[in-house]
This record gives structure tokens, sequence and C-alpha cells, in this order.
């Protein structure tokens, strides 16, 4: 802690957004980074608390203290060092993680916590800027062949782990390119993709093999896999999204949001041409079903393709303005939150459940609610009807894909359909292989999938060595 | 605490004044035990009289055999008053009690404060460690009533990180053992035993009961209660629940209540009820020193504890018939007799407001603490602030025992024909000491030490005159006395943080170490001075020589709110004192010579404090004090 008074001298200061008027222009991200002078009375705020909170809240346990000092001191260079030691993608968190550390961050019991999120932020962009970052390419070579399968964070951060420690790494993945949800399911508002291309540039500098386009299960047999490899890691993600069966659904116009933002995501990245987004908002009344932050992303994408009005419906009650401190801190509050996309103007509802889809033509014209009480009961006669052309399921992710790979395996699963396996060896019930990441324990934050990783990579090491 | 029954500990600080006095909705504010620590901060009379137990903390859990600081920067104000020290000079709390070399000083002390409280129970804090049985076994000789057994998990957030982690022992480890020595010494009956250290839960306290203690002291826990997140800052000033911080905006984030404290002890209470209602008791009482009934069999079958040997910690020693194991007789203090309680009737029968009251007697060196009781007795009636100078004048002839003078009260003159011993004046609050050898006495008054070791240790305010050397460790930790001796021996003025020292004669080695307040003015017509001075804190100085003293300036308000000035003025006030006393020669002789003698003089200044002074704090160090 260079600076004792740090939180007494100095207000809480975050990033603060591009308009929302030039932000709709473009898929680019908006976020204004803090100057050099702010980042480092910001960074003077944290307290170096004698238990510091902030650092068991962080699923990837990032010494927080330790780099909120170093920034103070100008020691990015240290401070990267720092940050990598917990977490391999620093660039991906600093900007989509909600940041459980600033809740519990000491100085959230008054709702100023530091900034932490933005100083992470700021700590990778200068290194990457600076061209600190380099492939950590192993010094030794282990004769053991990995294959992790699917793309996303948690594979990434599991093969970057088992590069490092010299083992042979192959990552397969379904689409055309790398990076799962982070590729295809987060807008590029939120996180531009080249990030992630520059990681797997480093990635396959350090001995990371990616075979794009092959789908475990259908082009190639699991069973095919473990016989040329010594170890196999699933982070296949939770991809079977939540469907909402009423009266209605199979008419064109009613999506779940995994069929909406690809197709934006690639049209950006140029993998499709802008005339091929099959579903757009464009002159579209929107009706996103679900309030969390798939939700959100539906939203941020359908303005900016030039919707005409985007409501956002959510079955759960309105949450407290302000959370009980007493009760929740330094835990994850309950509280209601507003993105940065809801922000652009979406209408929200709660207490809305949807009972039927109100067709014309084998087409969605609208919806029709109904209030619900504090148990989720109906209210009579409180029926309404919303206009649209456009309805995005983002009612949340249930499990991995059954059909295919896990169905054609004997894996066990949890009784909510998630691959079975206890994180202390990350293995399935079946032995070489392990499963890690939303796959393993339900749709999650980035940040988890990350711990997962790197923790599969460390217990399949153990377990090839063993 | 109080509405509870329990009794809540005012740690080294002292405690504000406002606090004595109960609420109108009937609050009492407080606390039931005081602490005297080595640092004796706001130690006073009336301090001592407003308390149920007294505490005499040896060592602390966390950070056995260090001392404390409070680091200028929380100094404030309000601290300050307590303290009786200045804004913005750090205060420094020795390792050790200057007064406190053996057990048999410890005994001395004990007697002190039960001279000052008869009703209090005196108690004493040790520090849980191979040994501190034959140490309790002690304590409880030297007629504590109390004793506490201090284990390493509790402590501030402020203890050095390697202390928290190197020092210190379990509760479990000194209790045991202090419960065993004192059964089988049959002294267990007549004292309490206290354990704290990290306790936490209903189980804690029933498994110190089974290992011998009567009470039980929380501190972090409850703590925790009101709002502490364990920061570790308490030592930053920058805690930012507002507990262990002096900045207002801070403590304005304090958001525990006193309802907080109050549920936890009842949780506590609860599950104490519910694991002794398991294990068929109905009193804790009876469950106290049952060893026996702590099964471990579990505990030690885990592959990480196997081996262990509990024989030795759950011993349980034979005892004879009828010897108790547990507080149930109380220590016999011998106050009974004490020569003060003939000046307190003296007193209660003959004072009236607005007429000297005096009163003449022989002494001996029998008499120890001699003054204390009747001090107590003033402090409780009138407070700090007692009675008018010179409202009763005791008029001494002969040896005195130790402590005489012990926390004498504003308005008690004790004027000693004869000699002192150790430890006069000891926490002097306010009263007056002349000690003079006798008129037919042979003696050489300058070559000769008239009092013995650590006077004036802990004063707090008060005027006392000798007429020859004073011992070693002459006014340690002094917080306001103005005092005048002859000579003294090594380690004069450490730790002193107000008040004035005059000096008409040699001084011994490490003069001034520690000394972060108050003035010395060291005659040194040699220039020897210099060699005996510890430099850490203090610079010395020349006094201006004045050619007209101002005799305006010569009273003690003004001087004391002017401590940086009026040095020549300050020291012929003292001498005119003294010589009017004691008769001293070596005053006169000054006093005769007096502006070509301050060039003899110099002046010891302690560095922090005249920064802090001339920041214009503009605090006198006994701003409490209102004249009659």
């Amino acid at each position: 802690m260079g600076k004792v008074t740090g939180f007494i001298d100095h207000d809480r200061k975050d990033r603060q957004y591009i308009n929302v008027k030039q932000r709709l222009k473009s898929f680019n991200e908006f976020t204004k980074p803090l100057n050099k002078n702010e980042l480092k009375n910001q960074a003077s705020r944290c307290m170096d608390c004698g238990i510091p909170y902030c650092h068991s809240s962080c699923p990837v346990n990032n010494i927080i203290p330790d780099w909120n000092n170093l920034v103070y001191e100008g020691d990015f260079k240290k401070a990267i060092e720092v940050l990598h030691s917990t977490n391999n993608f620093p660039e991906f968190t600093g900007r989509i993680c909600p940041a459980p550390c600033e809740a519990a961050c000491t100085l959230n019991i008054d709702d100023t916590p530091v900034t932490i999120k933005t100083i992470e932020c700021a700590i990778i962009d200068k290194a990457w800027k600076n061209d600190w970052i380099k492939p950590e390419i192993s010094s030794k070579k282990i004769n053991k062949n990995v294959a992790i399968i699917g793309s996303g964070p948690a594979g990434l951060a599991a093969a970057q782990q088992l590069a490092r420690n010299g083992f042979k790494t192959t990552v397969f993945e379904k689409n055309n390119k790398v990076g799962g949800l982070l590729r295809y399911g987060i807008p590029d508002f939120k996180m531009e993709k080249h990030l992630i291309d520059r990681r797997i540039d480093q990635m396959s500098k350090e001995g990371v093999i990616f075979k794009t386009s092959v789908d475990v299960g259908k082009d190639i047999t699991l069973k095919q896999i473990k016989n040329n490899y010594d170890a196999i890691l699933l982070t296949i993600g939770s991809e079977e999204a939540r469907d909402l069966n009423i009266p209605g659904r199979n008419v064109e116009g009613i999506y779940p949001a995994m069929d909406f933002l690809p197709f934006q995501n690639k049209a950006v990245s140029g993998e499709i041409k802008k005339n091929d987004i099959k579903v757009n908002a464009k002159n579209k009344n929107v009706v996103v079903i679900g309030g969390g932050d798939t939700g959100s992303d539906c939203i941020g994408t359908s303005f900016r393709q030039g919707a005409k009005r985007v409501t956002q419906l959510e079955i759960m009650p309105m949450p407290p303005k302000k959370e009980n401190k007493d009760l929740t801190w330094p835990y994850w509050p309950h509280k209601l939150r507003t993105s940065s996309s809801q922000e652009e103007g979406a209408i929200r509802d709660w207490s809305v459940m949807t009972e039927s889809f109100e067709t014309k033509d084998g087409k969605v014209k609208g919806l029709n609610c109904i209030k619900l009480d504090a148990s989720l009961k109906p209210i009579k006669k409180s029926n309404f009807f919303i206009k649209a052309d456009l309805v995005l399921l983002a009612m949340g992710f249930i499990h991995p894909k059954h059909d295919g790979l896990v169905s054609k395996s004997k894996l066990k699963k949890d009784n909510r359909g998630n691959l079975l396996a206890n994180t202390s060896n990350y293995m399935t019930s079946e032995k070489s292989i392990f499963t890690a990441g939303d796959a393993r324990r339900g749709q999650s934050l980035v940040v988890w999938a990350i711990r997962e990783g790197r923790e599969a990579a460390a217990a399949i090491e153990d377990y090839l060595f063993s | 605490m109080n509405s509870l029954g329990g009794r809540s500990n005012t740690g080294e600080g002292g405690e504000e004044r406002d606090r004595y006095k109960l609420r109108k909705n009937g609050d009492n504010l407080k606390s039931a035990i005081k602490q005297v620590a080595s640092g004796r901060f706001g130690v006073t009379t009336e301090y001592l009289v407003n308390s149920t137990d007294i505490q005499i903390k040896i060592a602390q859990g966390a950070k056995p055999g260090e001392g404390g600081q409070l680091p200028g920067h929380k100094v404030d104000q309000v601290i300050a008053d307590v303290r009786f020290s200045t804004p913005g000079v750090g205060l420094i709390s020795p390792p050790p009690h200057h007064d406190i070399y053996s057990i048999e000083d410890l005994a001395q002390l004990i007697f002190d404060l039960k001279n000052v409280n008869p009703k209090a129970r005196i108690s004493v804090k040790l520090v849980s460690e191979i040994g501190v049985g034959t140490v309790a076994a002690g304590v409880a000789k030297s007629k504590a009533d109390h004793i506490t057994i201090s284990g390493f998990e509790g402590g501030t957030g402020a203890s050095p990180l390697t202390s928290i982690k190197h020092a210190g022992s379990p509760w479990e480890l000194g209790l045991a053992e202090t419960q065993q020595t004192l059964v089988l010494n049959n002294l267990r009956s007549r004292i309490a035993l206290q354990v704290d250290g990290g306790l936490r839960t209903g189980r804690d306290v029933i498994i110190g009961a089974l290992l011998g203690a009567d009470e039980f002291g929380f501190s972090t826990a409850p703590l925790i209660s009101i709002g502490c997140i364990m920061m570790r800052k308490c030592h930053l000033n920058t805690c930012p629940v507002g507990i262990a911080t002096q900045r207002p905006e801070l403590r304005k984030k304090f958001k525990g209540t006193p309802d907080d404290v109050i549920k936890f002890f009842f949780f506590i209470a609860e599950e104490v009820r519910k694991i002794l209602a398991e294990m068929g008791f109905t009193r804790l009482d009876e469950i106290i020193g049952r060893t026996d009934k702590l099964q471990f069999n579990k505990a030690i079958s885990n592959w990480k504890n196997k081996g262990l040997d509990f024989s030795k910690l759950f011993y349980s020693p034979k005892r004879e018939k009828g010897v108790d194991v547990f507080n149930t007789q109380k220590q016999e203090h011998n106050v009974k007799n004490v020569k003060d309680r003939k000046f307190i009737k003296i007193f209660n029968s003959n004072y009236t407001k607005g007429k000297q009251l005096i009163i003449n007697d022989k002494v001996y060196n029998t008499d120890r603490s001699l003054g204390a009781m009747f001090s107590g007795h003033l402090a409780k009636k009138f407070g700090h602030e007692g009675l008018k100078e010179d409202s009763i004048k005791i008029n001494l002839v002969g040896t005195a025992g130790q402590s005489f003078g012990a926390f004498t009260s504003y308005g008690i003159t004790l004027n000693l024909e004869g000699e002192g011993n150790d430890y006069v004046g000891k926490g002097l609050s306010g009263g007056k000491i002349f000690i003079k050898p006798t008129t037919d006495s042979r003696i050489i008054p300058e070559k000769s030490i008239i009092v013995g070791n650590t006077v004036l240790y802990g004063a707090i305010a008060g005027e006392c005159y000798f007429r020859g050397i004073a011992g070693e460790r002459f006014a340690v930790r002094n917080s306001g006395a103005w005092t005048v001796v002859e000579g003294l021996g090594d380690h004069g003025c450490e730790y002193m943080t107000g008040g004035v020292v005059v000096c008409l004669g040699e001084t011994g080695k490490n003069f001034g170490a520690g000394m972060s307040g108050g003035l010395a003015y060291i005659l040194d017509k040699e220039n020897k001075f210099q060699e005996n001075c510890n430099f850490s804190l203090i610079e010395l100085l020349n006094i201006k020589n004045k050619k007209k003293l101002n005799k305006k300036f010569l009273n003690y308000e003004f001087l004391n709110s002017n401590m940086l000035g009026y040095h020549a003025e300050r020291l012929y006030y003292l001498l005119t004192r003294h010589f009017k006393y004691t008769s001293s020669k070596k005053a006169f002789k000054v006093l005769s010579n007096f502006e070509n003698s301050l060039r003899n003089f110099k002046l010891v200044l302690p560095i922090d404090y005249k920064r802090a002074l001339s920041n214009d704090y503009n605090i006198s160090s006994t701003k409490i004090r209102k004249k009659g």
C-alpha cells in the first residue's frame, strides 16, 4: 500500500463510456480509459487490507492489493507479472468481468470500491502496448499429448498452462475461429476480437496446436482422440439454451440469443458478409426475454443494428436499488444493476411472464404477457400485450449440449445435466478424460472458466505424472 | 457491558472522565476494569477509584515482552486530554513496568492500588507461556485477587507481524499450567482465574472452564460484532469502519451499537448453557478444573494429530480435602490498619471548607503507600480536581515506607522530615510532596540519597521537592508533575511526556531516553551532563541569560501554558518554592546569584514536543486542572 490515506484523499472515479448516440454508430468498444494520474490516484485508494476480501472473492484469486500498489508506484512491468501469475487473460476479464472483487472491496461498504477492474485492464493494455508480453516457451518438452475440446476461456487457459509446462497440447474447436463464447457470444462492443487473436498468436508460439472446424462427436469421435492422446479435457461449455415452450413458439421471428448474436460477431470480423446476417433487428420491435448478461448483449446488438424499439422482460421481481450491506458484503449482492446496453434505451419490465406468442402468417406479432406476484404466481387480470417483430430468448443455458459428443460417450452427468467431475481432480467418470468450465459447473463467468481451466490443467499434470 | 453484567476493560489508554457519571437513562458508561500498564497513561487517582477491577498488565498475549506506541499523528486532543499529554506527540508505552523489577515490587504495586481503591479487585494480566504457572503462584502470593492468562490469538491489529506470527502461545497451555500450579500450592481458591486471547465461542468458554478458568475475556469477537473487519490497520489511523481511528470522517462510518455486543454475548451464554446441559451440569462452577470431562480421542485420531500426548495438559493434581479448585475465598490484603484510615477519620470529622487542616504524625518504614488511601477517598468525593492547594497539610517525621505519597490528590501536602523510599509520588495526582532531612540530621543533603528508585513514575500532576539526591529511573513516564531534586541516578526522565524536572546536581547515564515531552533543567557547572544524555528524542539548549525577571509571569498557570518559553521564570518559580519548602542550601545559592547561575543550566527539550507545541496546538499538559 503506497499511500495510507489514498482512500480518504481520492473519491472513486471509474472509466466513463462514450455517449450513447456516438457509441451506437459502431460495434467498437466504448469505454474511455482513465488517464495516468487518475489511474495512480485510484490505485492508491487500495488499503492493502489485513484480510483482502477482494483476493478471495476473485475466482482466480488475483493478488489485487499487490498490483494496485505497483500501479500506484508506476511499476506496470512488475504489475503485469503479478497479474499474469494468477490470470492468463486479464484483457478479457478487465473488460467483461462483473468484478466480484469490487463487490467484496472493503470500500464497497460505502459503495466506493477501488476500481479494480479498470486498473487490471490498464495494466494489461499497457503491457500489450509496450510489447512486454512475449510467448513463454517451455524449455522442457514432455512427451505427453493432451487434447482440449472446446476453445472457450476454460480451454484456452488450460491449454496455455499445459503448453507452458511443456505438454503437447492440441485444442479442437468446432467453429472456424477459436474463442468460443468469447468470440461468438460476447459482442464486439464489449470486447473486440483482435484481443483474442493476439492471445492465440502468443499461444501458438508457445506450442499450442489449434484445430478449428472440427466438431468432436461428429467429424471425429471421442474414442479416436482418446487413442491418440494421453489426456482429454472437455471444455465444451454449456450451450443448451433454456427454451420457452408456449403456444406460438414455432413461428418465424423467435430465436434463442445464440442464434442471433454470432451473426453480428461474424459480420464484424468479416467471417460472413453483412447481408448474410440471417436474424437482424433492423427496424424491428424487439423483445428480449431474460434479464441477464446475454439479454443485455441482445439489446446492445439490436440497437446497433437499428432496432425500432427494444423491450426486455424479466420474470423475477425488480431487485432492490441498494443492497443491505450487513447481509451481503463481502459477497455478490442481489441488487438492481443497469448494463451499458440497457442504458442505451431499453424498456425494462420485471415480474413478467409470457403466456403465449401472438402470430400471423407464421410470423410473430407480439407477446401475451401477465404480471407475477412476489411468489411468481400470476396476478389475475394483469394481462397485457407487447408488439414484437423479433423475440430473442435469453433465459440462460441449462447444460452442455448432449447431442453428439456427450450422448455418444458413457460420461456420467450430474443431476443438472452437466458433466460430472469434482474440483480436486476434474476427472470425469472416465479415466484420462477431464472436464472444466461451464461444461462442468454450468453457465458462469469467464473468470470462473479461467480458474477451472488452470486448475484442470494442474490436475491433468498430476494425473499424467502419477 | 455494564448492562450485561459483564466488565469492559479500558486498556492502557485511560478513560474519559465524563464516563464516570451515570447517564440520565441510568446507563453506566464507565469501564469496570481499569488497566494499569507500563505507560500509566491517564492513571489518576480518580481513574482508579472509579473501577471495579484494576488490572496490572504485565504483558499482552499477542506481543509478549513488547511495549506499545501511539504514533504522534493519532494523538489528537481527546486522546491527549485522557492521557495528560500533548496532541501530536507520540506516546511510548515501555516494555517493562518501571516499578516492577521483582515479585516483591509487584506485591507493592498491588498494595498501592488496593490502598487507593480497597473495594476493587486487583488483577494481574500474564501471558500464556512455559513457566507461567510459577509466575502465577508468585502473583497469587503477592495478593492479587485475579489473574488473567492471555493467549496469543487475540491482540490488536497494530501488533507487529513478527510478534503475531512468532510470539506467545495458546491460552490452553498457559491456563492448564496455571491451574495445576495454583491447585498444587493450595492457592487456587483465593484467586479468580481469567482466560483470554482469541476466545470466540461458547465452546471456547466451556473448554476454558474445564481447564480451570473462572472468567473469560473476549475482545476481537465482539469487536467484529460491531463491524471490525480485521483490516490490521489499527496503527495507521485509517480504520475504514471507524473503530481504530481518530479521524472524524472515518469515525462517522462506525455502525456498531451496544445491542450488537449484547446479542453476541447472549449467543455465547446460550451456547454455554446448551453444552452444560449436554454434559449434565447446571452451573459453570461445577465444571471448573474438570479436565476429566475433556474428550480428545477423536481429535487425535486424525493423522495430523497422531502421537500428541495430552496427559500433562489435562493432568488434574491431587488435592487435599477442602481445597477448592475455583475462586471461593478472598485475599487478605492487610489494608485494615494503614495510617490513611486515621487520616480519613480526622478529615471526615474535622475538615471544613476553606480552612487548612493540619495533621502531625510520625512515619515508619512499615507505613507503605502512605497517602494513597486518603487520596482515593478524596478522589471519590471531589474527583480529579480534588481540593484547593494545601487544604490538608500532613507533617510527618521519620522514614517513610515504599510508595510514599503514591497517587496523592490535589489538596494534600505531604511534608516529610526524614527520608523517602522507593516509588515516592508514584502516580502523583496533583498533591504536593516535600522531603528533607531532619534538622538534627548530620548528613550532607546535597551528597546524600533522600528518595529511592522510580520516584514519580507515571505522575499526572503535582509538585515534589526533594532536598537530596534521588535514585534511578527518576520521573519515568512523568506526565505533568513539576519537581526539584538535587541529583539523580541513571535513566532519569525516561519516557517522560510532560511536566518539569529541575536537577541541581549530577545525573546518571541514559538521561532522557524515550522522553517525548516535558522539560528538564539540569545544573551542569562542569559541562559534563551531555555525556549522560540519550539523544534519540531530545536536544540540549542553553537558557538565555535574563537580566530582569518578569514577576508577573511567576505563576503556575502561565508557565504551564507557555512551556516553550520563560525558562528563567520557570526555574526561578520552582527554585524559590524548593527553598521555601525544604530550606535547600543549593537552591539558596543559585537564587542568590540567579542571573549568573542561569548559564550553568542546560535545558532538555524533546524535539517532537517542541514541534507539536510550536505548531500551536496550544495545549497545556494539565489542562484539566482548575485551581480551586
